[in-house]
């Protein structure tokens, strides 16, 4: 094999704490069925990556209980496979690395012991369907040593975070790294998605060790854009951005968007692939109305369901109505509540009658496991 | 160390199932589908898990390869073991020749060193067509409380039916004292199920005494049956309340898969107490267009539904386009049914393409139930 992967499963933990207060990033549900890391180690095996490294720091037990071996992306194998990646004591002795580099740093013997000649890392806060063997491609023909993924449609970026840009020369190559307060219109959004020589990048990562270096943008990429080859690959595709609950509601709904849904579902060669419940089928009741929304198995419908993503073994009862929502697994609604623009984290339960309101920048958004 | 187990299921997955032509053209009646993302045979598997036996022996023998491919490791149930799990038994060559399995009880006779290596005090026998939610634990705790030598899984049925079925009649202590196969005159209401609990030495016994006789048809029910009774063995029969049903013929197979519908369904597939597992195939979560109208109805995943689907069992990977119509409709994966189409009171099998406003079928009242075959297009 080529290439070996890497993930950062909890980089952005920190933007939307609310979400992952007891899971990490990579663990968030995503579009009725998935969590973020089933696309990423679709994405990895579609392109015809064999080993798979989830580097995860804290709260990674809903991550490690949903990926388990990889065994339903066929990474459940003697010779490779999928590997989580949990902290141990490493040169300084802290138990969270704050960035990329660190990251690779503290997981740098799990990089030696593989041959793979070229590595791909990538953080997780970015969906789409991406092809990264045309990535592959590109960075062998281009005889790159950096090769970083960006893109031109992030969709739902927060708009009060900071945003990594790269500036480009009409090869495709980095001239310059910009960070901005909000997104520029056009400009090339980094993901912090990167390919390379696997024997480069430990080179790289020991040099950094021995001169405490610790960021990859400022530390490594900038003060070598002039002298060595960095090359920019742009993807065409449409890339969905959990940044804050707000981002995490409107990405999901973005998937009522037939277009959109396509593109990351409907590639035939390219299939998402997540963890298999049992569920049965999904009922839908008599009397019952479901339009413009995406439902997943194992639900029952007996009220209202409109412009909403329904997860695995959620119950509407009679006469409820829920528009706009993002609805976890397992949750009830009651009879006759009325719910607009709520996401409700998993296990919640909502008592017959009740009213909750939110709106599309501020969506009214329920922890796992209440009652309300 | 020695290795045992004190039961293993023995499930016979070979028959043609030609009365549920044409959906078993190329498909073994055990790999159909059923109730929009199982196949018929993850009853009888799931039962086998859910009652912690881990050793099955799946006897095939007509058009196994969908039905390999779907088993494959057993791993959807959980039957991919080191020791014990899911071992699929086809017929085979031999040094003295080979035969296709004549009868039920011949399959299990050339399929003895495959029991032998669990060595098991009991042999569950189990049929791979039927729709039911069993206990075999119980059964088996029955068994050995009685000191059977034979259990036989029996339903009340009512007296008109009884003559489809093989007909027991008891003692007051629940032992069977007379066995008539589909008897015109029926003397009892008690139907087989075709789940037998068998102790193994006699099992091996009378299939040995049965392989001996040139005029038996080595079947169970007709053959080794009778002849445990004749011989004087101690046969029970141990009583089944729930739900079962035989899904033999297409109109059975129908009115099976309409009792997972409606508030409280005859047969809950959405039960916590008693899951029914089933390999998956990957597909998107299904998508409720605009203009979608759902009601009583089952629907599994990748399906994009803009039309009305009432009172129907709805497969994966289904396109139902705005203006369509389907009502009392079983409708299995990879279907399209164009605008302004109308099928009612169907089973569409898979790949099978409905275009626009095309008719299909016909009132329930009125009209007989119409069968389309995998990958027919209909205009």
């Amino acid at each position: 094999m080529k290439m070996l992967g890497l993930v950062f499963a909890d980089e952005h933990d920190a933007d939307i704490s609310e979400l992952t207060a007891k899971r990490t990033f990579a663990a968030l549900p995503f579009g009725a069925r998935y969590r973020i890391i089933d696309f990423f180690i679709s994405n990895m095996t579609n392109s015809g990556i064999q080993n798979i490294g989830v580097v995860a720091t804290t709260k990674y037990e809903s991550l490690m209980g949903h990926v388990r071996y990889g065994g339903e992306w066929d990474l459940h194998r003697s010779k490779s496979g999928l590997t989580v990646l949990p902290p141990f004591s490493f040169f300084n002795g802290e138990m969270r690395y704050e960035n990329v580099l660190e990251a690779l740093q503290a997981n740098i013997s799990y990089i030696e012991k593989n041959t793979e000649p070229y590595i791909l890392f990538t953080c997780c806060n970015a969906i789409g369907n991406i092809d990264y063997s045309a990535m592959l491609e590109q960075h062998i023909k281009t005889g790159a040593r950096f090769t970083c993924l960006c893109t031109k449609h992030p969709v739902n970026k927060g708009s009060d975070l900071t945003t990594t840009e790269y500036v480009l020369d009409s090869d495709g190559r980095i001239k310059d790294i910009v960070i901005h307060n909000k997104v520029t219109p056009g400009a090339y959004v980094a993901t912090n998605t990167y390919i390379m020589a696997r024997e480069d990048l430990l080179d790289i990562l020991q040099q950094s060790i021995d001169q405490n270096k610790t960021s990859l943008r400022n530390d490594i990429l900038k003060p070598a854009l002039d002298e060595s080859l960095i090359m920019a690959y742009v993807t065409d595709e449409k890339l969905l951005y959990i940044d804050t609950v707000s981002s995490y509601l409107k990405s999901n709904l973005a998937l009522l968007d037939g277009d959109t849904r396509r593109e990351l579902f409907g590639q035939e060669l390219r299939p998402i692939i997540t963890r298999a419940g049992n569920s049965s089928p999904a009922f839908y009741g008599e009397g019952s109305v479901s339009t413009n929304s995406i439902i997943a198995a194992g639900s029952t419908i007996e009220g209202t369901v409109r412009n909403s993503i329904i997860f695995r073994n959620v119950h509407i009862k009679k006469g409820a109505i829920v528009e706009n929502c993002v609805i976890n697994q397992d949750c009830t609604i009651g009879e006759n509540a009325v719910l607009n623009y709520a996401v409700l984290d998993k296990s919640v339960n909502i008592n017959d009658k009740r009213l909750l309101s939110g709106y599309i920048t501020h969506p009214f958004y329920v922890k796992k496991n209440s009652i309300i | 160390m020695a290795r045992k187990k004190k039961c293993i299921a023995m499930l016979l997955a070979g028959g043609q199932g030609s009365r549920l032509a044409p959906l078993t053209e190329n498909v073994a009646k055990p790999a159909v589908p059923f109730g929009g993302r199982y196949r018929i045979i993850d009853f009888s598997l799931s039962n086998c898990v859910n009652s912690n036996i881990d050793t099955v022996g799946v006897l095939t023998q007509y058009q196994p390869l969908e039905l390999n491919d779907y088993l494959g490791t057993g791993d959807p149930w959980d039957l991919n073991l080191n020791y014990g799990g899911l071992h699929v038994l086809p017929p085979y060559q031999a040094s003295k020749g080979g035969d296709w399995f004549k009868g039920t009880a011949n399959a299990i006779y050339q399929n003895q060193r495959f029991i032998a290596n669990y060595d098991p005090d009991y042999i569950l026998i189990l049929s791979g067509d039927h729709i039911y939610k069993m206990n075999y634990d119980i059964m088996l705790q029955e068994h050995i409380d009685n000191g059977a030598d034979c259990t036989i899984a029996v339903m009340d049925v009512p007296i008109e039916e009884a003559s489809r079925f093989g007909i027991m009649s008891t003692d007051e202590t629940g032992r069977i004292t007379e066995f008539a196969e589909k008897p015109e005159h029926p003397k009892s209401t008690l139907a087989s199920m075709g789940v037998y609990v068998f102790t193994t030495d006699k099992l091996m016994k009378y299939l040995e005494m049965d392989e001996q006789n040139p005029e038996s048809d080595n079947d169970f029910g007709k053959n080794v049956i009778p002849a445990m009774l004749a011989g004087g063995e101690k046969l029970h029969a141990y009583l089944y309340k729930g739900y079962w049903r035989d899904v033999g013929t297409l109109s059975s197979y129908w009115s099976a898969n309409m009792d997972t519908l409606g508030e409280e369904p005859e047969l809950l597939l959405n039960d916590d107490g008693w899951r029914i597992y089933y390999r998956h195939d990957f597909h998107p979560p299904t998508y409720l267009g605009e203009h979608a109208k759902m009601s009583n109805c089952n629907c599994a995943a990748g399906n994009e539904i803009d039309g009305e689907v009432c009172d129907s069992v709805l497969g994966s990977n289904i396109i139902i386009e705005e203006g369509a119509l389907v009502k009392d409709c079983v409708i299995m994966n990879n279907v399209t049914i164009e605008k302004g189409a109308v099928v009612e009171y169907a089973i569409i099998d898979r790949n099978v393409h409905i275009h626009a406003d095309a008719k299909v079928g016909g009132n329930k009242e009125s009209s007989e139930l119409t069968v389309i075959a995998a990958g027919k297009e209909v205009f």
